[in-house]
């Protein structure tokens, strides 16, 4: 039996890291998609982000599966609830890609020259730290699920200084109140999909040290 | 011997160097994590340097654990690994295999128990023991309990003695109506909590249970399972088991022992999710045992 689990814990790891693939695609796609204001690419991510519900569905299917048959402890334990949430996480950022898409069907960015600036810098800063937090759990490495935590800073202070533009250009600007609040949207998503990366990065801390590290509790 | 715990609030060592920081610790007013026993208090079974050979053969190597009062202590282990032998020697119940040597010591009321001047028999009033297989008297439920007090000489309101023993094994509902019929005729489950009461019955200070269970269907494992949280408030319980899933149901702490050794004894909310020892982490995962 045991090896099988153990087999049956790999499958379910690697269904996991590719769900994981799919979400960086996705983010990547709804960036350029903004950026570039190619609708086109929009559409193809709101589409895709019916694999990622079904991924979802499928996963937690098969960890609670495992877990009411095998009753698993130890690390297996911690593995099982750390797909468990990452998979949550992970669709969640699907969702913000979504969001991200949607507004970039009816945004022109290029038209708000200094907002496009500001995306630009922001969404790699948001793809880094997704990449980095699917590497550490594909990896099970803590030290780089930490580097992700302490990026995180560096995308809420983006975030607070296009908030800051949209609303000294939005008092210039009153007639294109509809593209900042799309642009304040897709900023927001942006940040948000940082946030649940750096779940997923906490979630691989406890998952290499059995330590939670939320709200402040310390590593 | 092994010895691998970093948290001493937490972790009993079988290191000497780290028993200083454990007494540290003790004179803390801290609870046990899972127990409402303070950290204060002194453990109630003191094992030191307990070595134990069949023959040439040695089933136990050098454990040192502490048993804190009133607490659930589960002991893990594979197959042949000394679980029960440690276990049948808090009560020298291994007098009876011929050729079996002890070195080390167990305090219990500060005595070592193993001392000439300890009565095999008196130890075992104080510390009882419940069986693999359920081992009632081929006599009536309401004699099964009352036997051995009134072999010792009991005083007191034997009715009443029968009745609350029965009460504290969760079997007096079923049994009220039928004290006098044969204790034979129960179920396996009843049969087990007949056996426990008849233990309790003496009050001891520690209940011993060698794989209580193993020979139970699930829903009386439950009705046991659920005895053993009950019995904690009163008496200090230390289990053996084959079913981890029992031991971390149950136990407030659990050792863990391979070959003769103790591996590590903690908290069994973090032995069963973060051990500190990879031969911890292999054998509850499955991966040997």
């Amino acid at each position: 039996m045991t090896t099988h689990f153990v087999h049956l814990l790999d499958d379910i790891t690697r269904k996991s890291l590719a769900m994981a693939s799919l979400v960086e695609d996705i983010v990547e796609e709804s960036c350029e998609a903004v950026l570039n204001a190619d609708e086109g690419l929009a559409r193809r991510v709101i589409e895709r982000d019916n694999e990622v519900d079904e991924e979802e569905v499928e996963v937690e299917t098969e960890v609670i599966r495992l877990m009411a048959l095998y009753q698993p402890v130890g690390s297996d334990l911690r593995l099982l609830c750390t797909i468990l949430k990452v998979n949550n996480d992970l669709e969640r950022i699907a969702d913000c890609a979504v969001n991200i898409a949607e507004r970039a069907c009816h945004v022109d960015v290029a038209a708000l020259t200094e907002a496009k600036g500001d995306l630009e810098k922001m969404s790699p800063l948001t793809r880094a730290m997704l990449r980095k937090a699917v590497q550490a759990y594909g990896a099970r490495d803590a030290d780089i699920a930490r580097q992700v935590r302490s990026q995180d800073d560096s995308v809420d202070a983006m975030y607070g200084h296009i908030v800051r533009n949209i609303v000294d250009n939005a008092a210039k600007s009153p007639e294109k109140m509809a593209d900042f609040l799309d642009l304040l949207s897709i900023a927001k998503n942006l940040e948000r999909a940082a946030d649940h990366a750096t779940n997923i990065a906490e979630d691989v801390i406890y998952l290499c040290t059995g330590k939670i590290v939320r709200h402040g509790h310390r590593a | 011997m092994v010895g691998l715990i970093t948290d001493p609030t937490r972790r009993q060592n079988v290191n000497t160097a780290k028993e200083e920081t454990n007494r540290e610790d003790m004179n803390t007013a801290e609870m046990h994590a899972c127990c409402d026993t303070p950290k204060s208090a002194p453990p109630i079974l003191t094992v030191q340097n307990l070595s134990i050979y069949y023959g040439q053969h040695p089933a136990v190597k050098n454990v040192t654990m502490n048993i804190p009062p009133q607490c659930v202590t589960a002991i893990i282990g594979p197959s042949g690994c000394g679980k029960s032998t440690l276990l049948r020697s808090m009560n020298r119940m291994n007098d009876f295999i011929p050729g079996v040597r002890v070195e080390g010591s167990i305090q219990f009321n500060n005595k070592n128990i193993f001392s000439s001047k300890t009565d095999p028999v008196a130890l075992r009033r104080s510390i009882g023991m419940v069986f693999q297989k359920p081992n009632p008297f081929p006599k009536s439920i309401y004699k099964n309990v009352a036997w051995g007090a009134a072999i010792n000489g009991y005083k007191g309101d034997m009715n009443h003695l029968v009745e609350t023993s029965l009460k504290q094994a969760a079997i007096w509902d079923e049994v009220k109506d039928k004290l006098h019929q044969s204790a034979l005729a129960l179920s396996g489950g009843q049969q087990q909590r007949l056996c426990i009461a008849r233990a309790i019955a003496l009050q001891p200070g520690i209940l011993l249970m060698d794989e209580p269970c193993s020979a139970l269907d699930p829903i009386a494992t439950a009705r046991i399972e659920d005895l053993i949280d009950e019995l904690k408030s009163r008496y200090t319980v230390i289990l053996v088991t084959h079913n981890m899933q029992q031991a971390a149901r149950t136990s407030d702490f659990t050792a863990f022992m391979y070959m003769g050794e103790l591996i590590e004894l903690d908290d069994t909310n973090i032995l069963f999710t973060k051990p500190s020892n990879q031969r911890t982490q292999d054998y509850i995962t499955g991966r040997f045992g």
